[in-house]
């Protein structure tokens, strides 16, 4: 059973978009740390697209819909659900990561990373009057947020600890 | 699969750091030697020229729990260096540095996360010293950061701060030796592109 669904995750690397409405495929964004990982899944179109941003705001140089940056990120997984027939009201999203992976290792280095992403999604999300369902962000310890294009579920891992479902 | 190289890194480049990795590795290994006033040697390190995307592919996957060691450069050549290993490999680098039969550390604690972190400064700063040699600059690391998760969180930081800009990193794969234990870690170093045109100008 695990196996089967395993052969479906499509793995969403870093500074990366992926949507989907095969309802075989699991969307899987493997160990964030100060990324943010957004979901978005509309439950009648029976799409889902995830987000792997790392840094909060889009450079100049960079293309404008770049999905390495949270704040063109989010507008263009929008938009590439949209095509697939999701209808913006219906969109159940979700936002793990943005964690403080040197909060508890050197103090001196801590650029806030993590947080900063966190403050960009919800700027983003809000302009694009889109509500947040559900959150697991900040801490300092990775996640790998994992999610079923089927019925929208979502599981997030911490090492060390049992996977739960957000 | 050879990565195709970035405009930055030319041969000539290319060659002059595996020149500077290999005498700062050299002396990283003389460095450590004389912390623990025993003989540490560093094998002949194998350089090599990544994309960052691979990184988490070449430890065995982004979920593997591993230990980073992460230093920022400062002063007049900026970029990041992470010692990175699985953390099994990690536990073994705490044996042989801490004169401890193989298999004793079975968690990193306080003192074994110390030790990690002076592995790191120690590298870190002997590295940075053949590279502010050949420049005539002032280059100094960072204290060192130790993090301990799984390889994809741990190299987020690399990432970020790079901006996404250096999309190659540069890999010494070296070995720490000591009598006849050997323990493999992997070095990174990740210059930002303005350092690289410091070597060329």
């Amino acid at each position: 059973m695990e196996m089967i669904a395993e052969s479906n995750a499509l793995a969403v690397g870093l500074g990366e978009l992926q949507v989907s409405r095969d309802p075989q495929d699991q969307l899987v964004a493997y160990g964030l740390g100060s990324c943010v990982a957004v979901a978005m899944h509309d439950p009648v179109a029976r799409v889902a697209g995830l987000l792997h941003a790392v840094l909060p705001e889009r450079p100049r140089e960079a293309a404008p819909l770049c999905p390495k940056y949270v704040d063109t990120g989010i507008p263009a997984l929008l938009a590439r659900l949209e095509e697939l027939g999701a209808v913006r009201s219906r969109l159940r999203v979700r936002m793990v990561g943005g964690a403080n992976m040197l909060a508890s290792a050197n103090a001196g280095l801590a650029l806030n990373i993590g947080e900063r992403n966190i403050a960009m999604a919800r700027s983003t999300l809000a302009g694009l009057r889109l509500r947040l369902a559900a959150e697991d962000v900040g801490g300092n310890k990775g996640r790998t947020v994992r999610l079923y294009v089927a019925d929208g579920r979502m599981t997030v891992r911490v090492l060390g600890s049992q996977t739960r479902e957000l | 699969m050879e990565p195709t190289l970035p405009a930055t890194f030319d041969d000539r480049l290319y060659s002059l750091l595996r020149v500077l990795a290999t005498e700062g590795i050299r002396s990283a290994a003389a460095g450590l030697s004389g912390m623990l006033g025993k003989a540490v040697v560093v094998s002949e390190p194998r350089v090599r020229l990544v994309p960052l995307t691979d990184i988490p592919t070449l430890l065995g996957g982004p979920e593997v729990e591993a230990v980073g060691i992460y230093l920022q450069i400062r002063g007049g050549w900026v970029g990041q260096i992470m010692l990175i290993m699985p953390h099994e490999k990690a536990l073994e680098l705490v044996d042989l540095l801490m004169e401890l039969p193989p298999g004793t550390t079975d968690q990193l604690g306080q003192l074994e996360r110390s030790a990690l972190a002076e592995v790191g400064n120690l590298t870190g700063s002997f590295f940075l010293n053949a590279v502010a040699q050949r420049l005539g600059l002032d280059i100094r690391p960072s204290p060192p950061a130790v993090m301990v998760d799984m390889v994809g969180a741990i190299l987020d930081i690399v990432a970020a701060v790079s901006g996404g800009v250096a999309e190659h990193v540069l890999m010494l794969e070296g070995a720490f030796l000591r009598q006849n234990r050997e323990v493999a870690v992997d070095f990174w170093v990740i210059p930002d592109p303005a350092a690289l045109a410091a070597f060329t100008a």
